[in-house]
């Protein structure tokens, strides 16, 4: 099984400049985590200390806004996570 | 505490009287200022039916009532008129510093008036407005006048200008301050129309608050959450020059003239490649965020260019409409727009109805001067950025804006004219962001991405809360957004700073300091304030023979479906505008025909609009 998460360019400096990384958790928790473990100082980037997303942070999977519950949202094989920071206008 | 409501210098270009006027208290209360300021003092002083390019026209320069202090992200200022382009309101937003000048000067409004004969423009020093000739500068573009404007006054001045597109009266002509420009509407046109070439300030900071101890105080707080704002980092790092990321992903980014929503190859135009080009960062006054990313072109055939952008909506406009991946080309087509003095999205929008018009056989080359209008062909685009700013051969039918340059085609060119009330449609495809389609349908200036944007649709945003980006069925969400963005616009307070933090709660006691007014304190009375706008900014429009077939999204959104390659959203289309339009309504308290009624205006206290506009 193998899920492409998405890094957006506010995080990749923090992530050795890459784009995308694939993984292969079962659900979007499982697969961040994967992704943190490759790049440990994403973690407080998307993260709270309480394990939740940090306030700003949403989760789109396919396109779609996984809001809410999203971490529980399970993914499968060729999907697409995207992590963006929420900004209004521009 | 004293009532701190600004001054008001008012300069009439056809007698060349100038004079000044406290704003009064009662003014203050209803409206606090920004944009609340422009839509009051237009609606008041000119009567429906003025030529937009006439004496008559007012052409309003407002800065807002926490400008110039050490408080973050309130420095910018604003123009309001009838709009060349549209007939309907306008107002156009900009950044730098000249906010800030125009508040140390000791005025938060100027209201121009009238047309000189000659070209001219206005210098304000020790509280002193002079009209001074500007014979020098006529022709020459944004950079050059305003060089020269500072070798004339010295380095304490700023000025915001307009290069030949606005003398030209193009439709879409922008005013320019350092390398910001107030873009959309048109107002430069109107500048132009007036003969004014610039308004330069030179001055010192001083300072306007009616409690400057709580005012500090209060600021110190607003520092402290933005820096710790997670959002906040994100934006200094990046400003908008990766939001392509994120649209070409969910498949809103527009391309080819709004057909398709997702770019083919989009890596090659996303944020990391512009970083490779990034050579410094600008900013506004007092802002720590510096989200202006300066790009040069080291080699090719656009080497040496150099902009402080291109941002989200400029790297869109010079690459989706054209379905191109050179961002070298988007760099040098965003620094000749400033140049000139052209608002870019209405500038690549018009370039890609030519384009698609171009495709269909609906222009030929011998009516572009010789130009192949093909997708994927950034040069003659380019080409038509310098046709369109000097009104030269084909420019100057795609300076009038799409909705014009389409009606004067003919034969179905209208479907190409991608534009709401005549202003063309920003980097968002609404049928992949249906309630940001229909904060375009509805918003008083046309189809304006800042007017009320859907950060729900768009970023997954969960306040007030979170919607199905493909539903036509969330009116209150849009009017969520109008209502809070109106407020917000009272201090001009720049849209990403107002989400770092510190909107709602801390404004308001911020606006309480600076204006001496308690009222501006509780939240839902600023809330009430942007209603009020939205209700005045209605009634203008109605005046001006605005009604519901105008509140409509352009024809291709409702009767071809989106594509969107590999992205979510394919096959979607707009099918319930209607009945969108009879709930909008109904929750604005309007009536079916899009008229606020009697008793909605008179609870907002917008009594005297209701014999002008018919209501009941």
């Amino acid at each position: 099984m193998s899920i492409e998460v998405i890094i957006p360019p506010f995080l990749q400096r923090l992530a050795g400049d890459s784009i995308s990384v694939n993984v292969s958790g079962g659900t979007v928790r499982e697969c961040l985590e994967q992704l943190i473990q490759l790049y440990p100082l994403l973690e407080e980037r998307i993260f709270t200390a309480r394990g939740t997303l940090r306030k700003g942070i949403n989760i789109f999977v396919n396109g779609k806004s996984a809001f809410p519950r999203e971490l529980g949202k399970k993914v499968k094989h060729s999907d697409r996570v995207y992590i963006a920071s929420i900004i209004m206008g521009g | 505490m004293p009532v701190n409501a600004g001054r008001l210098l008012r300069v009439d270009l056809s007698s060349r009287k100038i004079s000044t006027e406290e704003i009064p208290e009662t003014v203050a209360r209803d409206f606090i200022g920004g944009r609340g300021y422009g839509i009051k003092y237009l609606y008041d002083e000119q009567p429906g039916g003025i030529d937009p390019f006439g004496e008559k026209n007012r052409l309003i320069f407002i800065t807002g009532p926490l400008a110039g202090t050490m408080a973050q992200g309130v420095s910018r200022w604003m123009v309001c008129t009838r709009s060349p382009l549209t007939g309907a309101f306008a107002r156009s937003v900009c950044g730098a510093d000249f906010g800030a000048w125009l508040k140390f000067s000791g005025y938060e409004v100027i209201i121009v008036e009238g047309k000189s004969e000659k070209p001219v423009y206005l210098h304000l020093a020790d509280d002193k407005c002079r009209i001074l000739g500007a014979q020098e500068i006529w022709g020459q573009n944004t950079k050059e006048t305003q060089s020269w404007l500072n070798n004339a006054h010295g380095k304490n001045t700023r000025s915001a200008c307009i290069g030949p597109a606005g003398e030209k009266l193009v439709k879409y002509a922008a005013i320019v301050s350092d390398r910001r420009t107030a873009g959309r509407c048109g107002t430069g046109a109107v500048m132009g129309a007036k003969n004014l070439k610039a308004i330069a300030i030179s001055a010192q900071r001083k300072s306007f608050l009616a409690d400057q101890q709580e005012f500090e105080s209060l600021a110190r707080e607003q520092i402290d959450i933005i820096r710790n704002n997670p959002g906040f980092k994100n934006h200094k790092e990046w400003g908008t020059t990766s939001t392509q990321d994120i649209t070409n992903e969910i498949g809103i980014f527009p391309v080819k003239n709004f057909r398709y929503g997702q770019l083919e190859n989009y890596k090659k135009i996303l944020g990391a490649e512009y970083r490779k080009l990034r050579t410094g960062d600008m900013g506004c006054y007092s802002c720590p965020a510096r989200c202006g990313k300066v790009h040069t072109v080291p080699s090719g055939p656009y080497a040496g260019a150099h902009s402080e952008g291109p941002e989200y909506e400029s790297i869109w406009a010079f690459t989706g409409p054209i379905n191109s991946h050179n961002i070298e080309a988007s760099i040098a087509a965003d620094e000749l727009c400033d140049d000139l003095g052209m608002d870019t999205i209405s500038a690549g929008s018009s370039i890609g109805f030519a384009y698609e018009l171009y495709e269909k056989g609906l222009l030929k080359k011998s009516d572009t001067d010789g130009l192949e209008l093909v997708y994927g062909e950034h040069t003659p685009m380019v080409e038509l950025i310098k046709k369109i700013g000097r009104r030269e051969g084909i420019g100057d039918l795609l300076a009038e804006g799409s909705k014009r340059a389409a009606a004067s085609i003919g034969n179905g060119a209208e479907i190409a004219s991608i534009q709401v009330k005549g202003l063309e449609l920003p980097a968002y495809e609404p049928r992949g962001a249906k309630s940001q389609g229909y904060n375009y349908a509805t918003a008083s200036i046309g189809a304006s991405h800042c007017y009320g944007y859907a950060g729900q649709d768009i970023f997954g945003s969960p306040i007030p809360h979170p919607t199905d980006r493909f539903s036509e069925e969330n009116a209150d969400i849009v009017i969520y957004n109008q209502d809070n963005s109106a407020y917000k616009e009272t201090g001009v307070i720049c849209s990403f700073a107002g989400g770092w933090g510190w909107v709602p709660g801390l404004f308001g006691k911020m606006l309480k300091a600076a204006r001496g007014i308690d009222a501006y304190a509780d939240n839902a009375y600023l809330v009430k304030v942007g209603e009020r706008m939205w209700n005045l900014e209605r009634a203008f429009n109605i005046r001006e023979g605005f009604s519901r077939k105008d509140d409509s999204l352009p024809a291709r959104m409702r009767t071809e479906r989106l594509h969107t390659l590999r992205a979510k959203g394919e096959g979607q289309i707009v099918s319930h505008q209607e009945e969108f339009l009879d709930k909008y309504y109904h929750l604005r308290g309007w009536t079916k025909d899009a008229v606020p009624t009697a008793e909605k205006l008179e609870v907002l206290g917008l009594g005297f609009t209701v014999k002008d506009i018919g209501a009941k």
